[in-house]
């Protein structure tokens, strides 16, 4: 694939991650921990990496935090944000490189989903100086069982399809 | 779903369990409790429950944000805050020791804290 056609594909793949995730703040989600999302740009992030490789993803996820946070006008959750979409992203990388016979795209989204908290619980309990937040992270766990399922699931159609178009 | 998956979701289901188990074994071994509002890690309130408190009303304003607190008979809650997504006020009451409302735009925790029985205190230093 060419250099340009290359370029626009990210850019949409970014552009696609903004809207998810302004689309899933709009979503109440019935339950009780607060915080809890869908973490659908998720698919986005995790669709690049197997789709095109470490360093786009790496792209993608730092540039829909910024735009993100720039969209909604609240600096503090960029560093929410960008902290957890991160260490999710490195963990995501490393199982999926390295663990990719044991684990599928489900466990390796699943995997993501838990880093994802404990990067966001770990900028809240340093910036509130409170160990206490950490409470938080077995409840956040069990809901990212379910949420990371369903992402590891949309990615697999979605990447099965993907890799057919680019032929990669 | 590869076989790990599945050892995956049960390992996480697990530790969570343990996880949750410890914050409780933690909670029960409380006795006497308060409230501890702290703002961005500094102790700005220490409210103890008591008969003249229930219904009161306390008002939260810092450079951060503006927050509005209920108490109730041995809890309390959120009722009113200017952070963009009021998650603090939909987290409802908290009464529970070590139990947490965290509203990150204002930089504001409510706590409840345990205290130990005195007893307690003492078996730990006699040997």
């Amino acid at each position: 694939m060419n250099n340009i056609k290359k370029l626009i594909f990210l850019s949409l793949l970014v552009a696609l991650g903004l809207a998810l995730s302004i689309l899933e703040s709009l979503i109440p989600l019935p339950f009780i921990v607060p915080g809890a999302k869908l973490g659908l740009a998720n698919i986005v992030v995790l669709s690049t990496l197997i789709v095109f490789g470490y360093k786009e993803a790496l792209i993608v996820a730092i540039l829909r935090s910024i735009t993100f946070s720039l969209a909604t006008g609240s600096v503090t959750s960029l560093f929410y944000s960008l902290t957890g979409s991160l260490l999710s992203l490195v963990a995501m990388y490393f199982v999926y490189r390295f663990l990719s016979k044991m684990f599928s795209v489900i466990g390796v989204s699943i995997i993501g989903a838990v880093f994802h908290n404990i990067g966001q619980i770990s900028v809240a309990s340093i910036m509130m100086e409170n160990i206490k937040i950490f409470s938080y992270l077995p409840v956040m766990n069990l809901v990212s069982l379910f949420t990371g399922y369903f992402v590891g699931l949309s990615t697999f159609y979605t990447t099965k399809h993907l890799k057919k178009i680019f032929n990669l | 779903m590869t076989k790990w998956d599945k050892y995956l979701i049960f390992f996480i289901i697990l530790s969570s369990i343990i996880g949750l188990s410890i914050v409780k074994s933690d909670i029960s071994k409380s006795d006497y409790k308060y409230i501890r509002i702290t703002v961005n890690g500094k102790v700005i309130k220490k409210i103890t429950f008591g008969k003249n408190m229930i219904g009161k009303t306390i008002d939260i304003r810092t450079k951060y944000g503006y927050n509005k607190i209920e108490i109730g008979e041995g809890k309390v809650r959120v009722i009113d805050a200017d952070c963009p997504d009021k998650l603090d006020v939909k987290q409802g009451w908290i009464s529970k020791p070590g139990e947490i409302i965290v509203c990150l735009p204002n930089k504001l925790t409510i706590e409840i804290v345990g205290e130990k029985k005195a007893n307690d205190k003492i078996d730990d230093v006699s040997y």
